[in-house]
C-alpha cells in the first residue's frame, strides 16, 4: 500500500493568487490594446473618406475649410438625412447640398422650406429649376479641367474672390461670374435672389471646396464668403439609401427586416448556449499526459540517402560498379574463389560452373561502366542471371 | 469551476424567456441566474481536495503481459462526494479505462481498477489523478489533479526464450550429460573411466591404464565457471529503429538469451550498458537471481545520442576481468562507426579474451540490395550492395584481430548469438 495523499497543498487563496500571477501580464497587455484601440479614434476625433465630407481629411474631402469656418466662429453641421436638414436648418441659417447625387424630390421640398439661404454645390438640373424657378439654367458646355477663371461681374464675393477653378458644365443666368472663355454668357457662379428673400448661390462645381482644389486661385475666398453669411451652416450630403423625408418611418435595414422580432434575442441565447457549450467541452478531464517517444531513425535511412546521391549525380557507373562487386564477391564465396584472388581466377572458376565462355563473363563481370538507366538495367538483369547460373545445383 | 452538459441545457432553456420577452436584457438577465445557480451548486460539491488517494502498482511487469493499477480513494470530507476520477497513465502504458466514476459517503473508501497493458519497455511514470466532484444538481462542480506518485518497470519482452530448450539441450549434447564424450567436445579434464568399445582411442590414458589392469580413457567435459561479460551499446547508433523498435531492443533480447544460456551452462555472467559511462551494471548475481536482476537492469535503458567511447569500454571490461573471459559486445557493425571507434581499440580487447561482436542487421538492406523494380531501385540496390560490400570488409578486418562477428536479422540474432556461444564453448576457446 503506498502513501495516501490528500490535497496538493494548496488553499483556495493561494491558487488564485498563482492563478492571478500567471494571468495578470497578458490581462494587462490586453488592457493596453483595448485602451489604445478605443483611445486613438477619440483623440484623433472621426475621419471619414466619403468625398466632400467635413470629417474627411482626404484631397477629396472639405475638412479644411470645414475648420477654417470653425476658426471664424461659423458652426459647420455635417448632416446626411433630410430629416435631419429639417431638424438644423432654417432662417438665418446657410444650407449648403454638397451634392445632387441621391436627392429625392421630397428631400428638395425640404430643402427648399427650410428657408436657410442656400448654397448649391453642382446641382442637377431640376434642383436648379426649383430652387430659382427657372432663373438659372444649366449650360451644359463642355467642362474645362482646372481652369482658373477670372471673374467678370458685379458680385461682391466674386470679385473679392477675384478667380475661380471650376471644372462644371456652366450655368445661364442674368447675371453670371467667371464666364467661359469661349461663351461670354455662360459662367460657373450664379447668386438668385428668391421671392421669399432667400439668397440661393449656385456653382457648377463643387471641386473648389476640397482640400485638394481649395488654396488655388481665389477658391478660398469664394467658399468662405459663401458659406460664412451666418454663425450657423448646415452641410448636406445626400446619402441614396437614407434620404426620406419627414414624417415617413426610416427604412429598416435589408433582409434582417424580414426576420421575426425575436429573433435577435434567441440568436443571442444560442450564442450565449454556444459559449457555455465550449466552456464545458473545453475543461478537460486533467492535462494531457505527455509520451517520452525514443528517439528513433530508421536504420536503412543512410542507405536510402546514399542510393538517392548514386541518383541525383547519375552516378550509374558507380551504381553498375557497386552491383558488379556484390554479385562477384557472392560468387566468389560460392565458388571457394579467395579474396585475394586476381581477377582471372575468379572469371574461370564462373566460366567453368557456368559453361558460358570466359570473355563473356569477363566482359560481364569487368566490362565497360553502365552509361545510363537502360544500360545499368540489363547489366543487373545478367548479372542476376549469370548469379542464378553459379547458384544452380 | 466546470460546468456539465446539463448547465449548457439550462442556458439552451433560455430561448423560452427571450420568446416571451424579446430583448437582450432578458437573455443577459437568464445567463446570469444560470451562472449563479452553477456557482452556488459548484460551491456545493465536495472538495477534490478533501479526498485521500494512493495508488498501487506492481513493481514490474514483463513487455505484452497484462497488469492493473488500483487507485484507493477515501472522503476524508463530511460531504457526500459525487463525481469521477481520472487515473492518468503515459499513452504507451496502455490504461484502458482510466475514467473511473466516483460515489463516495463521507468516511467511506473505495478502490478503482485500471487496467494496464504497456506497449513499450522502460519506466512508465504515472501522471496525476484528477478528481472531478459535481454539486448536488448536478450543474455545476469543481476539479483538481493531485500528483500520487506510481511507477511500472516493463521489463524485456525476452521473446527469444522459446529459443532457449533448444540451445539447451544442445549444451547437454557438448556437456556430456547426453551420451557422447569424446574428445574435441570440450577441453577440460573431467574424469577417467573404463574404455567401452566405440571410444575414441586417442583418449585412452596410457599411465593409468599401465597402472591397473583394464584400458582408461580420459573423458572432457567443456570448461565451467568461465566468465562471459556482455557489453550493451547504448549509444546513437543503438537508437536506429529496425522494424517496430529500435536496434537497442533487439540487443536486449539477444543479450537475455545468451545470458540464460551461459548461466545454464555454469558461467558466471556480467552485463554493463554502456556509452559514454556505465548506464547499467549487473554483476556477482548467479544462479535463479540473474535473470531478474538483467531484466531489471536493462528495462530502463534509453539510446543516447552520444558517441561510444570505446577507450572507456575497454577500460571498463579490464576493470572488471583480469583473466581470460568472453566479451560479447552488442553494437553495430556499420563501417562509419567501427572504423573510427572500435577497430583501433580491437586488439587491447581480443589480446587477453575471446571477443564477439553481434551486431542486429536491417532487414531493410536486404530488401533494397534485392529489388529490381526500376532504375530507381537499383540505385538504391546498388547502394544496399556498397553498403553491404563495405560492411563485409570491416567484418574481415575485426575477424584478422581475432574478433567473431555474428550479423542477423534482429529476430533471428538472439538464436545466432546462442549458437556462436556454443560453438565457441564446444571449441574450448572459452
Amino acid at each position: 500500500m503506498s502513501a495516501q495523499v490528500v490535497g496538493d497543498g494548496t488553499t483556495a487563496r493561494s491558487r488564485a493568487s498563482r492563478r492571478w500571477t500567471g494571468a495578470r501580464l497578458p490581462v494587462l497587455i490586453a488592457l493596453v490594446v483595448l485602451l489604445t484601440a478605443v483611445g486613438i479614434p477619440l483623440l484623433q476625433g472621426r475621419t471619414s473618406s466619403t468625398p466632400l465630407a467635413p470629417d474627411n481629411p482626404g484631397p477629396s474631402g472639405t475638412r479644411a475649410l470645414a475648420h477654417v469656418l470653425g476658426d471664424q466662429g461659423v458652426d459647420i453641421r455635417y448632416v446626411r438625412s433630410a430629416t435631419e436638414v429639417a431638424d438644423h436648418a432654417g432662417p438665418g441659417t446657410t444650407l449648403v447640398v454638397a451634392s445632387s447625387d441621391g436627392l429625392t424630390p421630397g428631400a428638395v421640398d425640404t430643402v427648399l422650406g427650410t428657408g436657410a439661404d442656400l448654397v448649391l454645390l453642382a446641382p442637377d438640373a431640376a434642383l436648379l429649376e426649383r430652387a430659382t424657378d427657372g432663373a438659372v439654367e444649366p449650360a451644359g458646355l463642355e467642362p474645362t479641367v482646372g481652369v482658373a477663371r477670372a471673374a467678370v461681374c458685379t458680385d461682391p464675393d466674386a470679385t473679392a474672390a477675384g478667380s475661380l477653378t471650376s471644372s462644371g458644365e456652366g450655368l445661364r443666368a442674368p447675371d453670371v461670374c467667371f464666364p467661359f472663355t469661349g461663351d461670354q454668357a455662360a459662367g460657373a457662379y450664379a447668386v438668385h435672389e428668391r421671392a421669399d428673400g432667400v439668397r440661393v448661390v449656385i456653382v457648377d462645381d463643387a471641386t473648389f471646396t476640397t482640400n485638394g482644389a481649395i488654396t488655388s486661385g481665389g477658391n478660398a475666398a469664394l467658399a468662405l464668403r459663401a458659406l460664412g453669411k451666418h454663425p450657423d451652416a448646415v452641410w448636406y450630403l445626400p446619402v441614396p439609401e437614407v434620404t426620406a423625408t419627414p414624417g415617413e418611418p426610416a427604412p429598416r435595414g435589408g433582409v434582417l427586416s424580414l426576420l421575426p422580432p425575436a429573433s435577435g434575442a434567441v440568436g443571442l441565447a444560442a450564442l450565449l448556449t454556444v459559449v457555455m457549450a465550449a466552456w464545458w467541452r473545453g475543461r478537460r478531464l486533467g492535462p494531457v499526459v505527455a509520451e517520452d517517444l525514443p528517439v528513433v531513425v530508421p536504420a536503412a535511412e543512410a542507405t536510402r540517402g546514399r542510393g538517392r546521391l548514386y541518383r541525383r549525380g547519375r552516378a550509374h557507373g558507380h551504381a553498375g560498379a557497386a552491383l558488379r562487386a556484390g554479385a562477384a564477391e557472392r560468387m566468389a564465396g560460392r565458388l571457394g574463389v579467395t579474396r585475394a584472388a586476381q581477377p582471372g581466377a575468379l572469371v574461370e572458376a564462373v566460366a567453368r560452373a557456368t559453361g558460358r565462355p570466359a570473355p563473356d563473363v569477363s566482359g560481364l563481370l569487368y566490362g565497360p561502366p553502365p552509361q545510363d538507366d537502360q544500360q545499368l538495367l540489363t547489366l543487373t538483369a545478367q548479372l542476376d542471371q549469370l548469379e542464378s547460373e553459379v547458384y544452380r545445383p | 469551476m466546470i460546468l456539465t452538459g446539463r448547465a449548457v441545457g439550462l442556458t439552451a432553456l433560455g430561448v423560452v424567456p427571450a420568446l416571451w420577452r424579446p430583448s437582450a436584457w432578458t437573455v443577459v438577465a437568464w445567463l446570469g441566474l444560470v451562472l449563479v445557480v452553477c456557482v452556488i451548486d459548484a460551491l456545493r460539491a465536495a472538495s477534490p481536495r478533501q479526498v485521500g488517494l494512493s495508488r498501487d502498482v506492481p513493481h514490474s511487469v514483463r513487455l505484452g503481459e497484462a497488469t492493473s493499477c488500483t487507485v484507493t480513494a477515501t472522503n476524508l470530507g463530511r460531504r457526500r462526494l459525487r463525481g469521477v476520477l481520472r487515473d492518468a497513465w503515459p499513452p504507451s502504458a496502455g490504461a484502458v479505462e482510466p475514467v473511473h466514476p466516483l460515489q463516495l459517503p463521507p468516511g467511506e473508501a473505495r478502490r478503482l481498477t485500471t487496467a494496464l497493458r504497456p506497449a513499450r519497455r522502460g519506466d512508465r511514470v504515472a501522471a496525476g489523478i484528477t478528481v472531478r466532484t459535481l454539486g448536488p444538481l448536478g450543474l455545476a462542480g469543481r476539479q483538481a489533479t493531485l500528483d500520487v506518485p506510481a511507477r511500472l518497470r516493463v521489463l524485456p519482452a525476452f521473446a527469444s526464450r522459446r529459443h532457449l530448450p533448444s540451445r539447451l539441450a544442445r549444451l547437454r549434447e557438448i556437456d556430456g550429460a547426453a551420451a557422447v564424450q569424446i574428445r574435441g567436445e570440450g577441453t577440460e579434464f573431467d574424469s577417467l573411466r573404463e574404455y567401452v568399445i566405440g571410444d575414441d582411442v586417442r583418449s585412452i590414458d596410457w599411465r593409468a591404464t599401465a597402472r591397473r589392469a583394464d584400458v582408461v580413457v580420459r573423458t572432457w567435459r567443456p570448461e565451467r565457471d568461465r566468465r562471459v561479460m556482455i557489453v550493451l551499446d547504448t549509444s546513437r547508433t543503438s537508437a536506429a529503429r529496425i522494424g517496430d523498435e529500435p536496434r537497442l531492443d533487439a540487443s536486449i533480447d539477444a543479450a537475455l538469451l545468451l545470458a540464460a544460456l551461459a548461466s545454464r551452462a555454469g558461467d558466471r555472467v556480467e552485463m554493463i550498458a554502456f556509452d559514454r559511462t556505465v548506464r547499467a551494471r549487473v554483476a556477482g548475481a548467479g544462479g535463479p537471481r540473474l535473470m531478474p536482476a538483467l531484466a531489471d537492469a536493462m528495462a530502463p535503458l534509453d539510446p543516447a545520442l552520444v558517441e561510444t567511447d570505446w577507450p572507456g569500454v575497454v577500460a571498463a571490461v579490464h576493470e572488471r576481468l583480469s583473466q581470460r573471459a568472453l566479451v560479447v559486445l552488442l553494437t553495430t557493425s556499420d563501417p562509419g562507426v567501427v572504423e573510427t571507434g572500435l577497430l583501433p581499440v580491437a586488439a587491447q580487447l581480443t589480446r587477453t579474451h575471446q571477443v564477439v561482436l553481434a551486431s542486429v542487421a536491417d532487414p531493410v538492406s536486404e530488401t533494397l540490395r534485392t529489388d529490381r523494380g526500376d532504375s530507381r531501385a537499383l540505385f538504391d540496390a546498388a547502394a544496399a550492395e556498397r553498403a553491404e560490400l563495405e560492411r563485409t570488409a570491416v567484418a574481415a578486418l575485426l575477424r584478422q584481430r581475432g574478433m567473431e562477428v555474428v550479423h542477423a536479422a534482429p529476430d533471428a540474432i538472439a538464436p545466432r548469438l546462442a549458437d556462436t556461444y556454443l560453438a565457441l564453448k564446444a571449441a574450448g576457446r572459452l
